[in-house]
């Protein structure tokens, strides 16, 4: 073809776009060489790329050709599709690189030459780097490998080996490394436990690692420094506890060479340090030099004990370096050991801390209101990033012990906490608390226990929410009664339910829920799969379709005894169908802020993931309001919607809102539920605790109301069940759902792996 | 005559070796001679069933242990009529033999019986410590050396099958867990005959299996598996291997978790 042709064909590909003549000529030109067969190939690809990138489909123009001369015609729509990938996963440029090297991005993986994405690990390494942790730390891809201590970054892809099983074990020992700083603290390391413990909230606080490089005159040296030599710590600490691994590392770093890998791959850490001092390798002197360093390094390898001996030998190695004046040439990281990301560091441990310190109060301060240590030491509460709060100020007496067990790693510590003299014996979850808060902190703030002591004082009530954005009415108000228990009847027309979309928010709470729990869901669908429907036996049956020998026999001996045999000789074979339509009532009241909501929504996330596969029928509405007025009612799925990516991110947005006035809630749904036509009608509630609204639905009114409006749902056929996450048990509870219908969860983390297992009971 | 036949198989003669990790040995003497049935919760493996071989030692009674499931009958445990040259013939079932003859009954996993079936241990768990055979019309009631134990695992229940209220508030309770990094590594070595080192590895893989709960794996490996493990490689197995087929096939059959599983074997090992 022509460049005239090929400007029109090109032109009329990308209509109604008419873009610039001198770009268009510049690409097409270079299918000017190409047979007309294989050009036509070649434009055909126009239209997949252009919508996706104008830039992108002239780069495409200007190799496809060269690009035809490594592979047939056939392969060219892989081709694209790959790029395609690229570009979308990183970009433009990304996808120019992968363009110029067809051998190398192209031909090698399509001939299983070699190259593992990350996809094809992620299933095997995240509950490896779970095992190793006994934590949740999530595991993702990135251009850079580094940790910010809640979660390990891994390259896209591993293409440095020609045998795949070797790139799968880089990708676990790049994981395993990252894991190893985190368990080893060496970036979170404190100078030590006395210092800086009381006045500004810590959670916030710098990293003292931050402020030790940043006291160097080239923080770069003295990161990289230090970043070396706790890698030549790791080393040994995985040495110690994961031989296996090591091991294999070491053969290919034996093989390095043979392999022409480049040095950053397997090298050891401690000859790594030789090259801080590359500049000066032509200096005669430096042979004396290097051995010094290297002497160093080597006993720091078999002697270090803790993150601290890695910053003082930095300190020394400073200096050395800047004694004989050795020029920083900055040394590219092992790739292994990848970068130190202190910033994200921080930002990640001051989230899990307000996580644990909210955690950790809320636990101390219901503990303490249980041993009723808090009556005669009420103070008023202090927020913990209150400016200097002393502990002891209203004379009640705070002191925190922490104890650490294992140097080396941080981990598992010990606290004794004591108030007014008086010992508090924490349980495991405080503990594990604790222990967490201490790992990131390196000590443990007694404003957190004062805090605790002080909501505990105050009876612990939950905090009003500011005025919500409200979504617009899907119906006009629905208006129910109320059970007033004191005069023994309703309280008319009292209540109005306000049916309402459900404000949309942007997470990707979905994605990572589904991630997370990747391995359960896969086990659930298997499981509620075999529930579609369900065949079993039962014995001792009047009639069925086989004689029960047991009961046979021992109805024969008994008669023989002179006792009356029993008639139930059969078995019979049982199919049940299911026929089950079920409603999810979700409590979005504020009180169930953080934990309890997250743990609500993957709850409903793993629930949809399985009650696809069963097919049972299930709608989710999530209630909250204030006063008897506003009882919002937000839709989330309805009965028979599908379940498809609105009803998604709805789940998505469930968030704490207002108050909990249970009765309106519960009419409503039983209203709903009463319209439809079922085997079994369930109406299954989530909450976090008691009822309560703004004005005087609380306490023993709020409790009876709720109760009633159960009974009123079991009164129209169906089925409630009631699901509370409080981690005291108590004991209106039994009293308010009638105690075979409600299951009370201690942990708020058990729900999501819970609930599924909960619904499958409750509907077999 | 007869009875004390079948009886004498249940003695444990040998001091079986079993490694306190509490006070629970204490505890269980104390609810022997209080007459006090006691419940045995924990995972599987982890030194339940020891732990009652031990005690039947240490009182020097027999034990007579029942696995439950989900079609043990009432008259499995008490005893039925059977026919014997043309004539109906009483025989015990397990749980009254050990009330007539003062032994030690053990109900292994008592909530995968059905909730039926499991009443008839309620007179005998309160203090009339009683067992009525209603098909004799007899009532035996139990002498001071009976005592009923039960074990159940909070774990994979399913919550309906949780033990009733009214049922579990009879019971002393012991709680087991697995056993410590050091007496477990001890236990394993001791119980397999592998070298300390190597039971430390073991000891250290288990560890990680049981950090796998959010990730689909409801329970790790056991005390039980590790010394299974530790049997195999005693017996030439390389470690690998056994690890295979002791541990890893043995806890899951999804294929992400079975390679997690082995990439922490290829860790450890
Ligand atoms: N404390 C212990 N002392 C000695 N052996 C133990 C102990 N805990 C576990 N074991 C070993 O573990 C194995 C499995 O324990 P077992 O009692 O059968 O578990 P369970 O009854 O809890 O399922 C035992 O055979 C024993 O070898
Ligand atoms: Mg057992």
């Amino acid at each position: 073809m022509n460049v005239e042709t090929l400007k029109e064909t090109f032109y009329t590909l990308v209509s109604p776009d008419i873009p610039n003549d001198w770009d268009v000529e510049e690409a097409v030109e270079n299918l000017a060489s190409l047979d007309e067969e294989k050009c036509r190939s070649a434009l055909n690809q126009v239209q997949v790329i252009w919508p996706v990138s104008h830039s992108l489909c002239f780069d495409y123009l200007k190799t496809v050709t060269s690009a035809l001369d490594c592979f047939a015609a056939d392969n060219l729509s892989e081709w694209v599709n790959s790029t395609l990938d690229q570009y979308e996963k990183q970009g433009l440029r990304a996808a120019q690189r992968y363009m110029a090297d067809v051998e190398g991005n192209f031909l090698c993986p399509l001939r299983g030459e070699s190259g593992v994405p990350f996809k094809r690990v992620h299933g095997r390494l995240l509950p490896y780097l779970r095992g190793l942790s006994g934590s949740s730390l999530e595991l993702a891809p990135h251009d850079v490998v580094y940790t910010d201590s809640s979660t390990v970054y891994v390259p896209h892809e591993i293409t440095l080996f020609t045998d795949d099983a070797d790139n799968i074990f880089f990708y676990k020992l790049i994981v395993t490394y990252q894991w190893a700083f985190i368990a080893c603290s060496s970036y979170t390391v404190a100078e030590s436990a006395g210092s800086n413990r009381q006045g500004q909230d810590s959670s916030t606080e710098e990293l003292w690692l931050q402020g030790f490089i940043d006291s160097f005159p080239d923080p770069r040296l003295a990161g990289d420094l230090y970043h070396l030599l706790e890698t030549i710590r790791v080393t040994t600490f995985l040495e110690s506890e994961l031989p296996g691994l090591m091991r294999r590392k070491r053969s290919l770093s034996d093989q390095q060479q043979s392999r022409g890998l480049p040095l950053s791959v397997t090298s050891e850490p401690v000859c790594r340090l030789r090259d801080f001092f590359h500049a000066a390798d032509n200096r005669s002197a430096d042979t004396s030099l290097h051995e010094r360093c290297l002497a160093l390094a080597e006993r720091h390898r078999t002697h270090a004990r803790s993150a601290m001996d890695s910053a003082r030998l930095t300190r020394t190695l400073y200096r050395i370096m800047d004694e004989e004046a050795v020029e920083y040439t900055p040394v590219e990281p092992l790739l292994y050991q990848g970068v130190m990301r202190l910033d994200g560091v921080r930002h990640a441990r001051s989230q899990r801390l307000e996580q644990s310190r909210e955690l950790f109060v809320d636990a101390l301060a219901t503990l303490l209101l249980q041993q009723g240590q808090a009556g005669s030491t009420a103070v008023a509460e202090q927020p913990p990033e209150g400016p200097g709060a002393a502990p002891d100020k209203e004379g009640v007496a705070v002191v925190v012990d922490a104890r650490q067990q294992d140097a080396l790693t941080a981990s598992d510590s010990t606290v004794v906490i004591t108030i007014d003299n008086e010992k508090v014996q924490l349980n495991d979850e405080l503990q594990r608390l604790a222990s967490s808060i201490i790992s990131d902190l390196g000590y443990f703030p007694e404003q957190y226990v004062s805090s605790a002591v002080g909501r505990a004082g105050k009876g612990y009530a939950p905090f009003p929410a500011g005025a919500n954005e409200e979504g617009p009415e899907l119906t006009g108000p629905v208006i129910y009664d109320e059970w007033d228990y004191r005069r023994n009847d309703f309280r008319k027309k009292w209540c109005n339910v306000l049916e309402k979309p459900i404000p949309l928010t942007r997470s990707s709470f979905y994605p990572l829920t589904l991630q997370k729990y990747h391995g359960q869901i896969h086990r659930l669908r298997y499981q509620f799969e075999l529930m579609r429907t369900s065949e079993r036996f039962i014995r001792r049956q009047r009639d069925g379709d086989d004689i029960d020998l047991d009961a046979l026999i021992e109805s024969l001996a008994d008669s023989r005894a002179g006792l009356a045999p029993s008639d139930r000789l059969f078995i019979r074979l049982r199919r049940d169908e299911r026929d089950i339509a079920v409603l999810f009532l979700v409590d979005m009241s504020n009180s169930t802020q953080g934990w309890v909501n997250e743990a609500i929504k993957e709850s409903l996330v793993l629930l949809c993931e399985a009650l696809e596969v069963v097919g049972d029928r299930y709608g989710i509405y999530g209630f909250s309001g204030m006063r008897r007025l506003r009882t919002d009612f937000f839709h989330i799925k309805h009965l028979d919607e599908p379940y498809d990516e609105l009803v998604k991110q709805r789940i998505s947005s469930i968030a704490p809102r207002e108050y909990t006035r249970m009765g309106p809630a519960l009419r409503h749904a039983t209203t709903l539920l009463d319209r439809v036509d079922s085997r079994l009608r369930l109406l299954v509630t989530l909450s976090d605790g008691k009822p309560e609204d703004y004005d005087d639905y609380k306490g023993e009114y709020a409790i009876e109301d709720t109760r009633h409006a159960l009974i009123e749902a079991k009164a129209a056929g169906i089925h409630p069940f009631c699901i509370t996450v409080d981690r005291h048990a108590q004991e209106y509870i039994g009293h308010m759902y009638g105690s075979v219908n409600y299951i009370q969860i201690d942990d708020v983390k058990k729900l999501p792996h819970r609930m599924p297992e909960i619904y499958r009971v409750l509907t077999n | 005559m007869k009875r004390n036949m079948r009886l004498e198989e249940h003695r444990i003669e040998q001091e079986p070796f079993y490694m306190p990790l509490g006070p629970e040995v204490k505890l269980a003497e104390a609810a022997y001679i209080t007459g006090l049935p006691i419940l045995l919760k924990g995972p599987t493996g982890c030194g339940k069933t020891r732990f009652m071989q031990y005690m039947a030692w240490k009182l020097d009674r027999p034990l007579i242990t029942v696995s439950c499931h989900d079609d043990l009958s009432t008259s499995d445990l008490v005893g039925r009529y059977l026919i014997r040259a043309g004539e109906a013939v009483w025989t015990d079932g397990p749980l009254t033999l050990a009330v007539r003859s003062g032994a030690i009954c053990y109900l292994d996993e008592i909530v995968e019986a059905r909730k039926d079936t499991t009443v008839v241990i309620h007179p005998l768990a309160d203090d009339r410590r009683e067992l009525p055979i209603e098909k004799r019309g007899e009532l035996l009631v139990a002498p001071p050396e009976f005592m009923l134990a039960v074990s159940y695992n909070p774990g994979y229940q399913s919550v309906i099958k949780d033990l009733k209220p009214s049922t579990r508030q009879r019971f002393v309770a012991l709680a087991f867990d697995y056993p410590g990094a050091d007496a477990e590594a001890e236990i394993v070595a001791r119980e397999s005959g592998i070298s300390d080192s190597l039971a430390r590895s073991l000891v250290k893989l288990a560890a990680m299996t049981r950090g796998l709960k959010d990730s689909g794996l409801p329970e790790g490996a056991s005390t039980r598996l590790l010394i299974q493990a530790g049997k195999l490689m005693e017996n030439g197995i390389d470690v690998r291997t056994a690890c295979n087929n002791a541990v890893t096939e043995a806890l899951t059959d999804d294929r992400e978790l079975l390679q997690a599983i082995d990439e922490m074997v290829s860790s450890v090992f």
